[in-house]
């Protein structure tokens, strides 16, 4: 029963945790490692769910947890190579039918808020990527990170306040503004 | 940040991630993956990787040094810190251990007279041994029967003993010790009474003895006795005497007396032989001249030979009894309350002195075992907290 309980929320939660991956490590490949090998281990240890109060933090958690190993082990050292960026995989090759200028907007928009959380340290990147993309709560949050909600409400509020001071992010929101929200939908 | 709101944010978000191309890979070949054999599994983590080091038992100890050491690498102040406390543990009960297993200290304060008079004696005694007498004897027996008790200091021969007949007849000994006892308040005149009786029970007698009930000199009531006992029942008398308080010192000595006497025999021999020889001649004389000067020399042969015969007869007692003194003190008495001054003032700063000094010696003498806490309490905390997050990683 439990298997089956969490075969089911590792579907559900699949595209959102391998996409908040990429925006952690900000690279696709090591996004999809991290998250197969979050599920790994979250299969492996489908046991210890019955003490788990909510699968959602718990998931990501499973997931932050692999995005920390991958940049503390690997990433450090991949980053030397001078032709794999952390863009590489930009854009989405299966959004072949939208338009061209706005296939071009969409990757600029994606690869300066790629750059921007990149500049991030990790401490504040993986909060703010829970709270905005996969829409977590702060207490969701804390459980995820395993830090106290407290510590996740003033690293939000730090990089929001580093996002809002990035010069490409700001000049990004000035100039497109009705485009992001119209993209963002 | 006026434009970039939280709205603003997720949409931003949102956009950049729908960037990436979903992997193909489904969740359904992942749990297939997960459900082989352990060994089957490829492993992508990188030697540091602390996150997955508790879901695969079959990970070797060299894997586990490579991950301890990149741990160390990042966290370079809380390895030191953990070294400091583990060496400092590992002093510890090192050092614990070897006060645990060295002796006890000889000597203890219970015990305030021996440190002076034990180490220094034991000298000076035993030069006063002629030069050409051969080394001290043991007293009785052995050396290790002395009946002291542990801590107690003891100055006992430590000569080889003499063979009998080494010098034609039995050896002659001189023994002699004094003990320090002490007693509880009130037994100073029954422990006395107990001495005396002890010699005549031995077969020997009281030379001295002296009793001051008073306080004295030293602050309490005193008493010493000097017993004679025969030699063969010295260890015996002083093993009694000891039962009759604790032993605050113990002193024995014991002199080869062995050439003295071969010596004064001797001469006494030759002295009885001129005698026979001037008796010889005295019986010959015919003239009244001769008569008394064979006299006067038999005179004064024969006072040589009584004078020896006296150092000889001397010697035969103090060989055949040995000479204990023991002296008894009472317990010190309980420290004599300080009359207060009457001025309620200085009493009361004496009061504040003594809190304060009080204060202060506590605090020091708690500083230790409190410091060797919090060193304990601080590795227990790293320890724990290290564990803690280890828990937290591989039990999400």
């Amino acid at each position: 029963m439990v298997e089956q309980q969490l075969e089911e929320w590792l579907e559900e939660g699949y595209v959102a945790s391998f996409r908040t991956a990429c925006l952690i490590l900000g690279n696709r490949a090591d996004a999809e490692e991290a998250v197969q090998d979050a599920f790994l281990r979250a299969w492996r240890f489908r046991n210890s769910l019955s003490g788990v109060p909510s699968i959602r933090p718990w998931l990501y958690r499973v997931v932050v947890n692999s995005c920390y190993s991958k940049l503390r082990s690997e990433i450090p050292h991949r980053d030397r190579r001078a032709d794999d960026g952390p863009l590489a995989h930009l854009p989405d090759p299966t959004d072949r039918g939208a338009d061209p200028e706005l296939r071009a907007e969409r990757s600029e928009v994606a690869e300066t808020v790629l750059a921007a959380l990149q500049r991030l340290p990790v401490s504040l990147r993986v909060p703010v990527v829970l709270r905005y993309y996969a829409d977590l709560s702060e207490r969701d949050i804390a459980l995820a990170i395993g830090r106290r909600q407290g510590t996740v409400k003033s690293r939000l509020h730090e990089a929001r306040r580093r996002l809002a001071h990035d010069p490409a992010l700001s000049a990004l929101v000035g100039e497109a503004g009705d485009t992001l929200e119209e993209a963002g939908r | 940040m006026t434009m970039l709101d939280d709205d603003r944010l997720s949409a931003l978000f949102a956009q950049a991630a729908a960037a990436f191309e979903v992997p193909p890979v489904g969740v359904t070949e992942i749990v297939e993956r997960a459900n082989a054999p352990v060994r089957e599994q490829p492993t992508d983590d990188g030697p540091d990787d602390a996150a997955d080091d508790s879901d695969d038992g079959g990970r070797t100890a060299t894997g586990r040094v490579r991950r301890l050491a990149s741990t160390a690498r990042r966290h370079p102040v809380r390895a030191v810190a953990a070294c400091l406390v583990l060496v400092l543990v590992a002093a510890g009960a090192v050092g614990a251990a070897v006060r645990a297993s060295a002796p006890s200290p000889v000597l203890t304060s219970g015990l305030p007279h021996a440190p002076a008079s034990a180490p220094t004696s034991a000298p000076t005694r035993t030069s006063t041994l002629p030069p050409k007498v051969a080394p001290q004897a043991p007293i009785g027996a052995e050396p290790n029967s002395s009946p002291a008790t542990g801590g107690t200091p003891v100055t006992t021969p430590t000569a080889p003993p003499l063979p009998n007949g080494a010098v034609g007849q039995p050896a002659k000994i001189e023994q002699s010790g004094t003990l320090g006892l002490s007693v509880r308040r009130g037994a100073l005149r029954a422990t006395m009474t107990q001495l005396n009786g002890l010699a005549t029970a031995y077969g020997g007698f009281v030379a001295s003895s002296q009793t001051q009930s008073g306080p004295g000199a030293g602050g309490t009531p005193s008493g010493s006795v000097t017993l004679q006992v025969p030699v063969a029942n010295f260890d015996a008398a002083l093993k009694g005497a000891q039962a009759l308080g604790k032993t605050s010192s113990l002193t024995t000595r014991a002199t080869d007396v062995t050439a003295q006497y071969v010596d004064l025999q001797s001469r006494i021999s030759a002295l009885e032989q001129s005698r026979q020889q001037y008796l010889t001649i005295l019986a010959k004389a015919t003239t009244v001249g001769d008569v008394l000067a064979v006299q006067a020399q038999l005179d004064s042969i024969q006072s040589q030979i009584e004078q020896l015969q006296g150092q000889l007869q001397v010697l035969d007692s103090e060989t055949s009894y040995s000479t204990l003194a023991v002296t008894v003190t009472e317990g010190a008495p309980p420290p004599q309350p300080v009359p207060l001054p009457e001025s309620g003032l200085v009493r009361a700063w004496h009061d504040s002195t003594d809190g304060f000094l009080a204060g202060v010696e506590g605090a020091i003498r708690i500083a230790g075992p409190l410091l060797f806490a919090l060193l304990l309490l601080a590795a227990a905390v790293l320890g724990g907290r290290a564990l803690w997050r280890r828990y937290q990683r591989h039990n999400l």
